[in-house]
């Protein structure tokens, strides 16, 4: 298994990874004309014929024996640069009158775009049949040796929105609190719109005053900063890189964004160069995958699990098969993690 | 106790038979344990009407002390009135007037705003209501505190109560505000609970609905409005039944407030902050009092010789003395008001002195409610 760029012919495995993504994953709507567009972008972006903060890398995990794509992932350089990028922030305001002995605070939701010009990790999908092998581990932190490889063309912040929390009929209780009252229109329709970046929509029809969360139902609250049962190990997998929970939701699910300084992010820091050497003995391959390397390179990034670590002399020993997949020879450059 | 029925069928009957021994004036320090006695019997309690006896004595100061002096311009002044019964002897309703809804502090209300959501891309078009904290209404001069003896409900007693405030004003503008505002007690349901207050207030205090408006009262309304969401609140969040209880009055002041609404009041955008009862408002010029009084000078004649008309209210011109009663509208040819003995020595005029009269019948509440803000 390896992550590369997007390119023109995944076309149809890409439609068909948007067929099976469903509700709530708004970044990849079934519908091939964008799905193409997106590609287009994400192409030009690698190439680095699109300027940096409108670049929107999007990268596929291959099966290299079948040629299937097994996922795919994003990172937006900068969100909110072309459209609207909103939020709630939970906020607190105090109620407080020394007179009437009352000192109470209040859960408010302040619409927010605190978070335009960071960076984004986004659309994180892998197929049920390959979530094995850490493939999803791979897909995740793929992303960070790429940002680790190409810091100049990032900002000072990341954020991962994650989703938020659905009935078994695909219902969010926040939605149908909230969003409902402002949108007259289902959440899947709005879900798709924000998908296709129509977002000019939710500032045109967003309560623009504060939100007393005490107005909510119960079942509405319970959905602030929570994240939809499948999506918790993705959640995990964050927080343990760094990122945190600030306060910021979801204007429509209500779930989380997570955010950190790029810098601070763990696999950002814990990776580091090696010089490859490619030999044609069988070398020791431990059960678990336990270390990632990428390659240098932006338009032709490449990213796997490789079966050992570096040597002391900081030097990668790699098979010829993983040398091909990677696609490098003796001497050339990787960044590896362990993790 | 004697059967309320009992009571409210023999008052009736007198009250159609003493019809001019019913006397608005100011209130005096002796009046206070029958004023205690009227807001402790209020239903619903009133805020501006607190049964605490501190407070009432300093009520009955305050308008005793805006009498005393003159006034070029509402301010701080309170006046407050009582409604005796001359047969019985007895203080049986009192009303009051603050000259400027806002003076010493903020007068909140909740405003009634429509906020249009609309969208070029989807072309689309929403419209979402707000209730937003505001303080425009603290100009008006308010008809406030109005506790009437349950057994002179639905008589002309309560409607000289409520309406002797309005001859008060036409003789004294310089004293009020052009526009005149009456805030009614909210919709509370059968248990005594408001809706309202259970699905916006309740979220922001410690204390119960009875409790806050308690509060309210004995130390003032806007104090307790600072710790209220500072922000507007949309409708489509508060439950059905908040929803329902915006701008509607409590069971037992409908008939008052369709009274007012033909006397030529308006409902306005505003209520309560507490309950969500409506807050009406009307401009002086289109109050029917004020726009259909008349100065008569009073001839006196003997009650049995006095011919039928149709019933006013009378008031004497007097400032710290002022007294108002209702009597036939009997006029000489000559435009002179005819009274008994009985009544002039009630008002406290002689004859030949001028007094105001404004007929107490009002026009149909639904033409009244054509010329309605809202």
């Amino acid at each position: 298994m390896r992550l590369r760029p997007i390119g023109h012919h995944d076309i149809d495995e890409l439609q068909a990874l948007a067929q099976e993504t469903g509700v709530g994953f708004t970044s990849l709507p079934n519908s091939r004309e964008f799905l193409s567009a997106k590609i287009d972008n994400a192409v030009a972006a690698f190439e680095g014929r699109v300027p940096e903060q409108e670049r929107l890398y999007f990268f596929v995990l291959e099966d290299e024996q079948s040629g299937e794509l097994a996922g795919c992932c994003a990172i937006e350089a900068e969100v909110g640069r072309e459209t609207p990028f909103y939020h709630y922030r939970v906020g607190k305001l105090a109620h407080s009158s020394a007179q009437l002995d009352l000192h109470r605070t209040i859960d408010t939701l302040f619409l927010s775009s605190d978070h335009t010009g960071d960076a984004e990790v986004a659309s994180l999908f892998l197929r049920p049949a390959y979530r094995r092998d850490r493939n999803g581990t791979l897909l995740s932190k793929a992303r960070w040796l790429f940002m680790a490889q190409f810091r100049e063309c990032f900002p000072a912040k990341v954020l991962a929105e994650m989703r938020g929390v659905f009935s078994p009929d695909g219902v969010s209780p926040f939605w149908e609190s909230l969003g409902s009252h402002f949108f007259p229109m289902e959440f899947k329709q709005a879900d798709q719109l924000t998908g296709l970046g129509q977002k000019s929509f939710i500032g045109e029809l967003m309560p623009k005053y504060p939100i007393y969360t005490p107005f909510l139902p119960q079942a509405a609250r319970d959905c602030i900063g929570q994240v939809y049962e499948h999506t918790r190990p993705a959640l995990e997998m964050l927080k343990k890189e760094g990122l945190r929970w600030e306060g910021y939701i979801d204007i429509f699910d209500g779930g989380p964004t997570v955010e950190a300084y790029i810098d601070d992010v763990r696999a950002m820091r814990h990776s580091s160069c090696v010089t490859v050497e490619v030999s044609r003995e069988r070398l020791a391959q431990s059960d678990r995958p336990g270390w990632m390397a990428a390659t240098t390179g932006m338009s032709d990034f490449r990213c796997s699990w490789i079966g050992r670590g570096p040597s002391e002399e900081r030097v990668i020993t790699l098979t010829t098969a993983e040398a091909e997949r990677m696609n490098v020879v003796s001497g050339d450059s990787l960044r590896v993690l362990e993790t | 106790m004697i059967a309320s029925d009992v009571v409210s069928r023999v008052m009736d009957d007198s009250a159609a038979r003493s019809v001019g021994n019913l006397l608005i004036r100011p209130a005096q320090a002796g009046d206070l344990a029958a004023i205690e006695l009227l807001a402790g019997s209020a239903t619903p309690r009133l805020t501006n009407l607190p049964a605490h006896r501190d407070r009432l004595e300093e009520r009955i100061a305050r308008s005793a002390r805006a009498l005393a002096h003159n006034v070029d311009f509402p301010g701080d002044e309170l006046y407050t009135f009582v409604l005796e019964d001359r047969d019985l002897g007895e203080i049986v309703g009192t009303a009051s007037i603050r000259a400027q809804a806002g003076a010493q502090d903020a007068y909140y209300t909740y405003r009634q705003e429509n906020l249009i959501h609309a969208s070029q891309q989807l072309n689309l078009r929403h419209e979402v209501q707000t209730l937003s904290l505001s303080h425009e209404m603290s100009e008006v001069s308010l008809l406030c505190a109005l506790s009437l003896d349950s057994r002179y409900r639905g008589t002309s007693a309560a409607t000289l109560l409520r309406r002797a405030r309005l001859m008060f004003i036409a003789q004294y503008p310089e004293r009020f505000a052009q526009t005149l505002g009456v805030a009614f007690p909210g919709y509370l349901d059968e248990e005594g609970r408001s809706p309202f207050w259970d699905s916006v207030g309740r979220h922001f205090f410690e204390q119960g609905y009875h409790e806050i408006n308690l509060l309210a009262g004995v130390r003032s309304k806007s104090f307790i409005a600072e710790v209220m969401p500072q922000f507007p609140l949309y409708l489509p969040l508060l439950t059905p039944q908040a929803r329902a209880a915006i701008g509607r009055e409590h069971p037992d002041h409908e008939q008052a407030l369709q009274e007012m609404l033909a006397e030529g009041f308006v409902r306005s955008r505003h209520v309560d902050i507490f309950d969500a009862g409506p807050v009406v408002r009307g401009e002086r010029q289109r109050l029917r009092t004020l726009t259909h009084c008349g100065w008569h000078p009073v001839r006196i004649r003997p009650a049995a010789s006095l011919p039928d008309a149709e019933p006013a209210m009378v008031a004497n011109q007097q400032l710290a003395d002022f007294r108002c009663t209702v009597a036939r509208y009997a006029l000489t040819p000559t435009g002179q008001l005819l009274l008994s003995e009985e009544q002039a020595a009630l008002l406290g005029v002689e004859e030949g002195r001028a007094v105001l009269v404004a007929p107490m019948a009002l026009p149909n509440v639904e033409d009244a409610l054509d010329e309605g803000e809202l």
